[in-house]
């Protein structure tokens, strides 16, 4: 803990010596040893960051003890906090208990702009490694022309299919981003292979991650960029993500549920049962693995304003309050090197964030098994201008963006449930204009 | 796991003493000297109780008036009953809120009592003198000291979905093979029945030794003018047990109702890592801390906690009532 | 319903206890079982609830595994928790019992309306002022004392110590005070000493609850290095990919702390427990 914690720390237990004299005795010494005190004359860098899966803690872990061997005067203490109460345990802390550096998840980047907790990096980090950093990534970490955060690696959704199925079935898949099929098309491909399939179940979207979760909302606002809404236009909900063309396309995503495995042991796709899975980068290694040559990777069905996929994912930013502002910057130079990027993208399989190393990727370079996802970052969307000439869109940069997601994937769980795709939508925007309006709208200062 | 509204220990072997005022008869010289002493001796404890009860507490009614969210840069705003109109009468808004207090209901009204019936049932059969009885006793009462982030942990292997779980391997055993996987957290059948059960195996072994130690309370001459009267046993339970721990067991009832709609810890766990159907099993305080800790909107989780607050003393206060006519018979 | 039995009735009665108290503790040798196979027979069905063979390797991976400051050590989780359930009982103890004397004992103007006031604080469960205290107390997250103190000062352990001080009687202090002792040493050297059973019921509730404690922690602690036990165990089974041999490994060690207080003291469990409920 930095020097502003324990001086509060000091202050709360005086008050506390004066009303509860023993408890302050037992408590405040018993406390005292969670306070790591920085030997003299040399900086410590505390830095937060998601468990993640074991390969990924172990890669940051690796990156974070040879930085502390290459340095003299500055060490890195990393705690790695759980991945389901990241985001909370930023938005909880006082910005002023904030470690130096911290990593986040993208969409919640203006949330923490907003609230005063995180530090423009552009005067910290390096411009090489401003430089190196993809068009994508840097789009995602923008803020009125400022960069609060960088990642070492980006994301990307997209359709893993199984040949041997779907040449079975007799099914035609498009080749890439260029003859995308539209979601007509996709629903006459399901209907094909359904006749081919014992329990008529060919899809997996991941049902069991749960759809009201960030998963429903990053994995499925494709279909509603790809019909010409989007979450959130101009501040407002209401317009944009309640439009006839919006309610129509998510008509036609809870018509497939009845194609949909439930897929309860995360195998489906893996042993066969379906020879189509909805879901992002991340599930390449196992799939390769499983299916090897017969995986074909394809692009998001075409809602008519061209084919659209999620993108960005955990970011690195310095703290608002962080004294060691020059030496953070000095770690995240570090850390999007190309041997720790390289580390990273091989453990999770994830679009390297940077230039150098996706140029040298066997995954996503031209002719690569991932070639599509580079082709989609490659045509960044950013928030706003949700074309049909680019792919990869960023999620709302807004600070209500926690509201956001929380109605939008709810209303989305209650649609592939059932419910009427119009109310729920007109419900979400409703919710989410109200939040806005009770915070002003989310000002950034 | 912690105890309402419960009578005292009382030293062993004495007999409980009349009232306070005669208990400690002082002269007027002493009462001063008293007062500094008593007022020093009780400070740190009602310190520590006026500033992490009461005055949060009282904070908590302040804040369910006001717009007020975690690391906002805006200044809570005064919003009036606002947010009391919105987790009761919005239609928007008021789902997940009233289904958490509908929930609560259900939990309670199946929980309050099976646990109770049980807890009866376990203390009348370990009410005997058999060997090795202090044994069983103890093997009942196990659960209780189980925290129940580790209670839910078990139960969540032991109700997985697949086949692999172990009832539903039991039950694809006893039925020869036709029971299939069923997802016994997630489906929302299922969902709340699962809870309750683990709440039960967890939570009886505390009732059970509060009704046993009424049953013991029963003087046994009773029983034994009974038997003179060849009473049968249904008839014994029905006129010598049942009035004899009527109180214990109108506190015990009440004191389930309490507990169960202060449950929090398994269904935030299971929820959140373990695939329980979130909908059917959300509880009052499940609302408030997500609403807080999820959503940052602390005015109104503030609003859910007060609202909280009142129903729990409803029920303390009926079951004072409750008891109080029960210690009349 | 203590009478003679017969022979008969007493095998139906071990009978029917022998098959109630099986399915109780089932889930208990579900988890002891588990812990000690390999984590591939945990989650198996029926047929994997006889272990083939059994090994401390679970217990060696989750003493091994967390290893670094970034992810916490187990001992240290262990260690978190007994310092804050030893501070809750023993500050909760002392601070406790000498308000109960204070207000239940000794008579000065006011006190009876102190007294209500405990009650009436009673009424509020800690679930109550959980929201509001996570605001309040927003700016000491992550520290050992913020997940200590608030329990200290406990009402009901108040009103437990009042309840058996009363029933104390009043020639006792009569004694000691024509001795001329004071309120304080009438309290220690004579009140306390005879006043076993009640610390001892007091102490055992109180450790129970604290040492399960786990909506506090949730709210309040992020930080490995401050992080109770109970708190770590949903954290390590909500870990992907899960190893559940180890996770009911680590549940074990969890319960094993109580499970050694509850053997010494079992009968003050009991008692403390039943005292809390019933009248005289």
């Amino acid at each position: 803990m930095n020097t502003p914690s324990g001086r509060s720390r000091r202050t709360a237990c005086t008050a506390l010596a004066l009303a509860l004299p023993l408890a302050a005795l037992a408590a405040c010494g018993g406390g005292s040893s969670t306070d790591t005190s920085a030997e003299k004359g040399s900086a410590t860098i505390t830095v937060w960051a998601h468990q993640g899966q074991a390969s990924e803690a172990s890669a940051l872990q690796n990156a974070v003890k040879s930085f502390n061997s290459s340095q003299k005067n500055t060490h890195v203490k990393l705690t790695l906090i759980p991945d389901t109460d990241y985001t909370k345990t930023i938005t909880a802390t006082d910005a002023s208990k904030l470690p130096d550096v911290m990593e986040f998840d993208g969409p919640t980047m203006a949330n923490f702009v907003y609230n005063k907790k995180l530090a423009s990096i552009d005067d910290y980090v390096s411009v090489r490694t401003m430089a190196n950093a993809t068009d994508a990534i840097k789009a995602q970490g923008e803020i009125d022309g400022k960069h609060y955060g960088l990642g070492m690696y980006d994301s990307g959704l997209g359709i893993y299919g199984n040949k041997k199925l779907l040449d079975a079935a007799g099914v035609k898949y498009p080749e890439g981003l260029s003859d995308d099929w539209t979601a007509a098309e996709f629903t006459a491909a399901l209907q094909a292979l359904k006749a081919k399939d014992a329990d008529g179940r060919t899809l997996d979207i991941q049902e069991g991650n749960g759809l009201a979760t960030e998963w429903g909302t990053y994995g499925f606002s494709p279909v509603v960029w790809s019909s010409g809404g989007s979450l959130l236009k101009d501040g407002k909900a209401e317009g944009a993500l309640d439009t006839p063309a919006v309610v129509s396309a998510l008509k036609t995503f809870q018509s497939w549920k009845t194609y949909v495995d439930p897929n309860t042991d995360g195998n489906a796709f893996a042993k066969g049962r379906v020879a189509l899975s909805w879901v992002g980068h991340w599930m390449y290694p196992t799939y390769s693995k499983a299916l090897g040559d017969d995986l074909i990777v394809l692009p998001l069905p075409d809602f008519g304003n061209g084919p659209k996929t999620g993108q960005g994912s955990w970011q690195w930013g310095i703290s608002a309050g962080t004294k060691n502002g020059k030496a953070a910057g000095a770690f995240l130079d570090s850390l999007l090197n190309d041997t720790n990027v390289t580390a990273m993208t091989t453990a999770n399989g994830a679009p390297p964030g940077t230039v150098s190393v996706l140029a040298k990727s066997d995954l996503y370079k031209q002719g690569g098994p991932l070639q599509l996802f580079a082709d989609q970052l490659a045509k960044p969307c950013g928030d706003s201008r949700i074309g049909t000439s680019c792919v990869a869109v960023t999620r709302p940069v807004t600070a209500g963006y926690p509201t956001v997601t929380a109605k939008f994937s709810q209303a989305l769980s209650d649609v592939y449930g059932g419910a009427d795709p119009e109310t729920a939508l007109a419900k979400a925007a409703r919710a989410i204009d109200q939040d806005f309006s009770d915070n002003d709208g989310y000002q950034l200062p | 796991m912690t105890i309402v509204n419960p009578a005292p220990a009382t030293p062993a072997g004495r007999e409980p003493a009349p009232t306070p005022a005669s208990a400690a008869p002082r002269r007027s010289g002493h009462k001063n000297r008293d007062r500094v002493h008593g007022l020093l001796m009780s400070a740190p404890a009602l310190g520590g109780l006026i500033a992490f009860v009461g005055v949060p507490f009282v904070y908590a009614v302040v804040l369910s008036f006001y717009n007020v969210r975690l690391g906002s840069p805006l200044p809570p705003r005064f919003f009036g009953l606002e947010q009391y109109r919105r987790i009761f009468t919005d239609p928007d808004m008021s789902g997940p809120f009233l289904r958490s207090l509908l929930n609560n209901l259900t939990f309670a009204a199946v929980v309050v009592p099976v646990q109770t019936g049980l807890a009866l049932a376990l203390a009348i059969l370990l009410n005997r003198k058999l060997k090795a009885i202090g044994l069983f006793r103890s093997l009942f009462f196990l659960p209780v000291v189980f925290p129940m982030a580790l209670v839910a942990v078990i139960w969540r292997l032991i109700l997985a979905r697949g086949g692999d779980g172990l009832l539903n391997s039991a039950l694809n055993v006893v039925s020869f093979g036709n029971w299939g996987a069923f997802d016994w957290l997630g489906d929302s059948l299922t969902a709340m029945a699962s809870i309750i059960v683990l709440s039960v195996w967890q939570g009886v072994g505390f009732q059970m030794v509060i009704l046993l130690a009424g049953l013991q309370q029963i003087p046994g001459e009773l029983y034994e003018a009974a038997q003179l009267d060849r009473a049968s046993a249904w008839q014994q339970f029905r006129h010598v047990t049942l009035p004899g721990i009527r109180g214990t067991l109108v506190f015990v009832a009440m004191l389930t109702s309490v507990l169960s709609f202060r449950v929090f810890d398994q269904i935030y766990i299971l929820v959140k890592g373990g695939g329980l159907d979130e909908d059917s099993t959300r509880t009052v305080m499940y609302q408030a801390v997500t609403t807080a800790f999820d959503q940052n909107n602390i005015g109104q989780a503030s609003a859910i906690t007060v609202v909280f607050f009142l129903v729990v003393v409803a029920l303390t206060l009926i079951q004072r009532r409750v008891a109080r006519t029960g210690n009349e018979d | 319903m203590a009478r003679t039995r017969t022979p008969l009735r007493r095998f139906l009665d071990y009978t029917v206890l022998s098959v109630l108290a099986f399915v109780f503790v089932l889930p208990v040798l579900y988890l002891i079982l588990g812990s000690f196979k390999p984590s591939g027979e945990v989650l198996s069905g029926l047929a994997g609830f006889l272990p083939t063979h059994l090994s401390f390797d679970n217990y060696k991976a989750v003493l091994d595994s967390f290893n670094s400051d970034a992810t916490g050590y187990f001992w240290r989780f262990m260690g978190v928790s007994l310092l804050l359930s030893t501070v809750v009982v023993l500050g909760g103890l002392i601070i406790n019992s000498m308000a109960a004397y204070g207000l239940a004992r000794l008579r000065w103007k006011g006190q009876g309306a102190v007294f209500t006031l405990v009650l009436l604080l009673m009424l509020v469960p800690f679930e109550a002022v959980a929201v509001p205290l996570f605001y309040l107390f927003n700016d000491q997250r992550n520290t050992i004392y913020i997940q200590a103190v608030p329990f200290i000062a406990n009402a009901f352990s108040i009103y437990q110590f009042a309840t058996f001080f009363r029933a104390i009687p009043p020639s006792i202090e009569e004694a000691a005070r024509i001795d001329g002792a004071g309120p304080w040493r009438t309290f220690f050297a004579i009140i306390v000493p005879m006043s076993k059973p009640v610390f001892a019921s007091v102490a055992i509730l109180t450790f129970l609850t604290q040492w399960g404690s786990f909506l506090w922690p949730v709210l309040m602690v992020s930080d490995p290095l401050v992080r109770p036990l109970p708190l770590e165990m949903s954290v390590f089974q909500g870990q992907m990919p899960v190893d559940w041999g180890q996770v009911l490994a680590f549940g074990v060690l969890l319960i094993l702390p109580v499970l050694i207080v509850f053997a010494f003291f079992q009968r003050w469990f009991v008692q403390g427990v039943a005292s809390s409920a019933v009248k005289g």
